[in-house]
C-alpha cells in the first residue's frame, strides 16, 4: 500500500473528540472562520472544484447539490446531516462522530453558510447512543465558544444545530423519509419531485448530506477544492473514502483510501490481510447489502463509483462485505432479503408485497422446500420491483436477489435438488 | 401527446386526468381526484418522454407514475407499451398475493377497483403458494365495517380523514408487509363523514355497515338526485331495487359537494321505508287515527274545514312546484288562507342559514328554505289570532312546529306518532318518490328525481288537490 495522504483516520482516537484536541491538532474552526468571510457562491464553487461526491450512497456531487438551493426563500432553509448510517455493513460515519465530532459540526457551519440555512439537524441512527452523547457534548462545547449560535465568530452569521435521534428504521436513511421522521411523521419516503432542495424539512428548502461528506468540507475550505480533488485517483471523484470492511477478512474495520486508488482485490488482500483462515473467497458485496454481489472472478475492478457501475453493481456507502467459500450464499441472500422485507416502509405495492414474497421463497429454498421454477420466479419478482418503486429501497432489495440467483444459481439448485443446504 | 393524440392541459392537472379526457384510461388505486397525490400503488406508471435538444423524443429510463407527473408542453406519454402493461400485471400480482378471493361474499364485488383492474390488467394465473397475510379486525363504530385482509394499503382513507374530514383518525401502523391501516388506538370513527371512507376504498376493506350483505351491487338501479338533508343540496345517487332504497352515494359536483356527502344525508333515506310512516289516508275517530279511503278522507276534510279560519304551513322540505300549488290552493280554495314555511328551529330564514361545519353541512336541515323564501313565503312564527285549523304540509324532514288549540290536518309524510293528534293524514310522497325543484343556499336550482314508487296510498300533492277539487 502506497503512503497516501489521509484526512480522517489519523484522528480516529478517543482523545480527539474534545475541543482542545480539535483546536490544537485539527482545523480548530479556522476553516469556518475562513468560510464565513467567503461568499456562499465562493464556497459552493470550491466544493464543486473538489469533486466531492456524496458519501451516503448515491454519489451525487455535493457542490452541485448545494447549488440547487434557491437564493431567496420565504420559508427557512435547513441543512440536515444524514447520520442514520443504516445500510448494513456500513460503520464509517460512526467513527467520524465518535472521534471527531467537531469536524462534522464545523462542516455543517460552513455548509449552512453556503446554502443560507440558520438551523441544522443531525439525524442520527437511534442505535448510536454513545455517538449522540458525544455529538451533544461537542455541540455544547461549540455553543460555549461561539462556534454555534448567534453571530458565529463575530461574522454575524447565526446557526443552531440540533441532534435528532432516529428510532431504528432503515428507511429513515432515505432523505425524504428522514425528513418526515424529523418532522415527527411516519418515516416514509415522499414523492419526488419536489426534491428537498425545493421543499424539504418543514417545507423549507433543505440540503441533506452524509456525515462523511460534511466532515470533508473543512478540509476543502482550508486546503482548497483542487487539493481535495487531487486526493482522488480517479476522474470525477475527489478526496479519500472511508471504506467499511467486514465479513470474512483478517483485518476488518474502517480504512481511509484515496478515491479510486485500488481494486477490490487490493483492498481485501493488501489492505485487510486477505480472507479469514486463508480460505478461498466466494463473494464480495461491494457497497452495503443493497449492492449486487460480485464473485471471486470480479475482484480486479477499481473500487469507485463508475467502475463498479460498469459491472452492474455499486459503490453505495463503500461498505465491503467479504464472504468466504464455506458460507452458504442462499442463507446470506435470505438474510439480506429478510432485512429489506422487514425494513420496507409498506407504502408502495411492489416493495411492500414483493420483498416479503422474495423472502418467503428464499426461506423455502433454504429449508429445502424450493422448486425449480422458484429461481425464475425470484428473478421475475426482482425485475418487477427494481425501478418500479417509490424510493430506492425496492432496488436495494431486488438487486441483490437477482445478482445472487444469477451468479450463484448452482448453490440454489443444490438446495432445491438436495432438499437441504449442501453444507449443512 | 398521449398515445399519439395531441391533448391540451390545464396547469395543476396530472397525466391521469389529461389522459382520461383524451379517452385513454390509465388504471390506478391510490389516486383520488379529491385527495393529495402519494404515488404509492404504482399502478398508473406510464412511459414519459420529452423532446431532447435535437428535437427527438427522449423517453425517461424509468416508468413514471401518471398521478404524480404534471403534463408539460411537448411531453409524449405512452400508456400501452409492453413495459407499462407488464408493470400493471405485476402490481396486480403483488396486490393479490395477500388479497382474499372472497369476492362472492364481498359487498364491494361488482364495483371494486381491484376486481375491475384485475380483470382488465391482471393475469388469470397465480404464482404464489405462500400463505396469505391475515389480520384481526377491529370494530370502527356504527358506520364502517373494516376487513383489513382485503386492504391494498392505498391510504385513501388516511388522506380523506386528514385532508377532507379534518380529523386524523385513520393511520398506518407497523410497516412493510405488516402495515395495518387502522384507527388511532383502535377507537371508533368520529367524523360525521365516515360513509365516504367506504366510497373511496378501492376494495372491500371499508364497507358500510348499513349496506352490508343487503344487495349485490350489480342488482341495484341507480337514480341521480339531490340530498334533502340540508340547504346544500349535495348531489347523490340513490341505489334501489324493486322500490326499495338500499343506499345513497355521493355524485361529484365540484361546485356543491365535490366528491363527498355527510352521514346524516347518506342515511336520511331510511325514513322513506319506515314502518311507522302513515301510508294510507286516515281520519281521527274517537281520539285515534283510523284508515279510510281517499274519497272519504277528502270529503271529510273539505267538509270539516268549511267556514273555519285556516292557516297553511308548508315545510321547507317541499319543492318549488309543490309550494306554488299550495299558494294557488290557499288562494282559490281556502279563502286566501295565509301560508307560512317551517323547517329547522332557529333557522327560519335564509339569512339565518350558515355553514354548520367546515365541510358541507348547513344549519338549515331542509333542502328548500332558500327556494320557499324566493317564492315569498314568510317564516312561521305564530298563528294569526282566531285560527281554528291548520293545513300542515310536509315532505318528511322539516321539524314540526308545536301547535296547540287548533285542529291540524296533515298532508304529506308523517309517522304515526307525529300524526297522533291530527284530524287527518293525507299521505304524500318523500323526496325519493317524487320529482321537483329545490334551491340550495347558493341559489342553484336542482331537481329531485323519482327513484322509487310511493308506497301504498301515498299520492303526490297535485293528485291530492285534483281530488280535493273534483270529488
Amino acid at each position: 500500500m502506497s503512503q497516501s495522504e489521509t484526512i480522517f483516520i489519523q484522528h480516529h482516537r478517543d482523545e480527539a473528540k474534545g475541543l482542545d484536541y480539535y483546536l490544537t491538532q485539527m482545523s480548530g474552526y479556522e476553516a469556518a472562520k475562513k468560510a464565513l468571510a467567503m461568499t456562499p457562491d465562493a464556497i459552493i464553487d470550491e466544493v464543486k472544484k473538489s469533486n466531492l461526491r456524496g458519501r451516503g450512497g448515491a454519489g451525487f456531487p455535493t457542490g452541485v447539490k448545494w447549488g440547487f438551493i434557491p437564493k431567496q426563500s420565504a420559508k427557512p432553509k435547513y441543512l440536515v446531516c444524514n447520520a442514520d448510517e443504516s445500510e448494513p455493513g456500513t460503520f464509517k460515519d460512526r467513527d467520524i462522530m465518535r472521534y471527531t465530532p467537531h469536524l462534522l459540526i464545523e462542516g455543517m457551519v460552513i455548509g449552512a453558510h453556503a446554502i443560507g440555512a440558520h438551523h441544522g439537524y443531525i439525524y442520527i441512527r437511534g442505535e448510536y447512543t454513545r455517538e449522540a452523547k458525544i455529538l451533544n457534548a461537542a455541540i455544547d462545547e461549540a455553543y460555549a465558544k461561539g462556534y454555534l449560535g448567534k453571530n458565529i465568530l463575530g461574522s454575524g452569521f447565526d446557526f443552531d444545530l440540533t441532534v435528532h435521534r432516529g428510532a431504528g428504521a432503515y428507511i429513515c436513511g432515505e432523505e425524504t423519509a428522514l425528513l418526515n421522521s424529523l418532522e415527527g411523521k411516519r418515516g416514509e419516503p415522499r414523492v419526488k419531485p419536489p426534491f428537498p432542495a425545493q421543499s424539504g424539512a418543514f417545507a423549507g428548502p433543505t440540503i441533506v448530506n452524509n456525515v462523511e461528506t460534511l466532515a470533508a468540507i473543512p478540509h476543502i475550505v482550508t486546503r482548497g477544492g483542487e487539493w481535495f480533488s487531487k486526493l482522488g485517483k480517479i476522474e470525477k471523484s475527489g478526496g479519500t473514502r472511508l471504506v467499511s470492511v467486514s465479513g470474512h477478512v483478517k483485518k476488518p474495520g474502517v480504512y481511509e483510501l484515496p478515491a479510486g486508488a485500488m481494486t477490490i482485490r487490493q483492498i481485501i488482500y493488501d489492505v485487510c490481510g486477505g480472507v479469514l483462515g486463508d480460505k478461498k473467497l466466494k463473494a464480495v458485496i461491494p457497497g452495503g447489502s443493497s449492492a449486487p454481489v460480485l464473485t471471486a472472478d470480479e475482484l480486479d475492478v477499481i473500487y469507485d463509483i463508475e467502475p463498479l457501475m460498469k459491472i452492474g453493481t455499486m459503490l453505495g456507502s463503500a461498505a465491503l462485505m467479504v464472504v468466504s467459500e464455506d458460507y452458504c450464499t442462499v442463507k446470506l441472500i435470505k438474510r439480506i432479503t429478510k432485512f429489506y422485507a422487514h425494513e420496507s416502509c409498506g407504502q408502495c405495492t411492489p416493495c411492500r408485497e414483493g420483498c416479503k414474497w422474495m423472502e418467503d421463497i428464499l426461506h423455502r429454498i433454504e429449508d429445502g422446500h424450493g422448486r425449480e421454477q422458484d429461481l425464475n420466479l425470484l428473478l421475475d419478482i426482482a425485475d418487477n420491483i427494481g425501478g418500479k418503486t417509490l424510493c430506492a429501497l425496492g432496488d436495494a432489495a431486488a438487486g441483490p436477489v437477482s445478482s445472487f440467483v444469477k451468479k450463484f444459481r448452482a448453490d440454489f439448485e443444490a438446495h432445491i435438488r438436495g432438499g437441504k443446504c449442501p453444507s449443512a | 401527446m398521449i398515445e399519439g393524440r395531441e391533448v391540451e392541459f390545464k396547469p395543476g392537472e396530472n397525466l391521469i386526468e389529461v389522459a382520461k379526457r383524451a379517452g385513454v384510461e390509465v388504471p390506478y388505486f391510490c389516486y383520488h381526484p379529491g385527495l393529495s397525490v402519494v404515488a404509492q400503488c404504482r399502478m398508473c406508471a406510464v412511459e414519459v418522454g420529452m423532446p431532447g435538444k435535437d428535437g427527438n423524443i427522449q423517453m425517461m429510463p424509468k416508468l413514471q407514475t401518471a398521478c404524480s407527473t404534471p403534463p408539460a408542453d411537448g411531453m409524449h406519454v405512452k400508456t400501452k407499451t409492453d413495459r407499462v402493461l407488464q408493470n400493471q400485471k405485476s402490481v396486480m400480482e403483488f396486490l393479490l398475493i395477500n388479497h382474499p378471493l372472497d369476492c362472492p361474499v364481498c359487498d364491494k364485488s361488482g364495483e371494486c377497483d381491484l376486481q375491475d383492474n384485475s380483470y382488465k390488467h391482471g393475469d388469470a394465473h397465480m404464482r404464489t403458494t405462500e400463505e396469505r397475510r391475515t389480520y384481526v379486525d377491529l370494530d370502527m363504530g356504527p358506520v364502517i365495517k373494516k376487513n383489513m385482509n382485503r386492504c391494498i394499503h392505498c391510504t385513501r382513507c388516511i388522506r380523506f380523514g386528514d385532508e377532507i374530514a379534518g380529523i386524523r383518525e385513520m393511520v398506518a401502523i407497523q410497516r412493510g408487509n405488516n402495515t395495518e391501516i387502522t384507527t388511532i388506538d383502535g377507537r371508533d370513527l368520529e367524523t360525521e363523514y365516515a360513509g365516504n371512507y367506504a366510497d373511496i376504498c378501492p376494495t372491500g376493506s371499508l364497507t358500510l355497515k348499513d349496506f352490508r350483505f343487503r344487495k349485490r351491487a350489480w342488482m341495484l338501479k341507480k337514480t341521480q338526485t339531490v340530498c334533502e338533508g340540508c340547504a346544500r343540496g349535495c348531489n347523490i345517487e340513490l341505489h334501489h331495487e324493486s322500490d326499495v332504497i338500499y343506499r345513497t352515494i355521493p355524485v361529484t359536483n365540484m361546485e356543491i359537494n365535490k366528491h363527498w356527502i355527510c352521514d346524516e344525508g347518506r342515511f336520511n333515506y331510511h325514513y322513506v321505508h319506515d314502518s311507522a310512516r302513515v301510508t294510507e289516508p286516515a281520519l281521527a275517530k274517537s281520539g285515534a287515527l283510523s284508515m279510510t279511503t281517499w274519497k272519504d278522507a277528502i270529503l271529510s276534510v273539505r267538509e270539516s274545514l268549511k267556514g273555519k279560519k285556516i292557516a297553511v304551513l308548508v315545510g321547507a322540505d317541499m319543492t318549488q312546484e309543490e309550494a306554488t300549488l299550495l299558494l294557488d290552493l290557499s288562494k282559490q280554495k281556502l279563502g286566501g288562507a295565509p301560508v307560512y314555511q317551517f323547517g329547522t328551529q332557529g333557522v327560519e330564514t335564509a339569512a339565518a342559514d350558515a355553514a354548520a361545519d367546515a365541510l358541507l353541512k348547513r344549519k338549515s336541515k331542509t333542502a328548500n328554505l332558500h327556494g320557499l323564501e324566493k317564492l315569498g313565503i314568510a317564516p312561521f312564527a305564530s298563528l294569526p289570532a282566531g285560527t281554528q285549523a291548520v293545513l300542515l304540509v310536509r315532505g318528511g324532514r322539516a321539524q314540526l312546529p308545536s301547535l296547540s288549540g287548533v285542529q291540524v290536518y296533515g298532508l304529506g309524510v308523517f309517522t304515526r306518532d307525529e300524526a297522533a293528534k291530527f284530524e287527518c293524514v293525507l299521505p304524500g310522497q318523500a323526496f325519493a318518490e317524487k320529482a321537483g325543484t329545490i334551491v340550495n343556499f347558493q341559489g342553484v336550482e336542482q331537481k329531485f328525481r323519482r327513484a322509487v314508487t310511493p308506497p301504498r296510498e301515498c299520492k303526490s300533492l297535485s293528485e291530492t288537490f285534483m281530488m280535493w277539487t273534483n270529488y
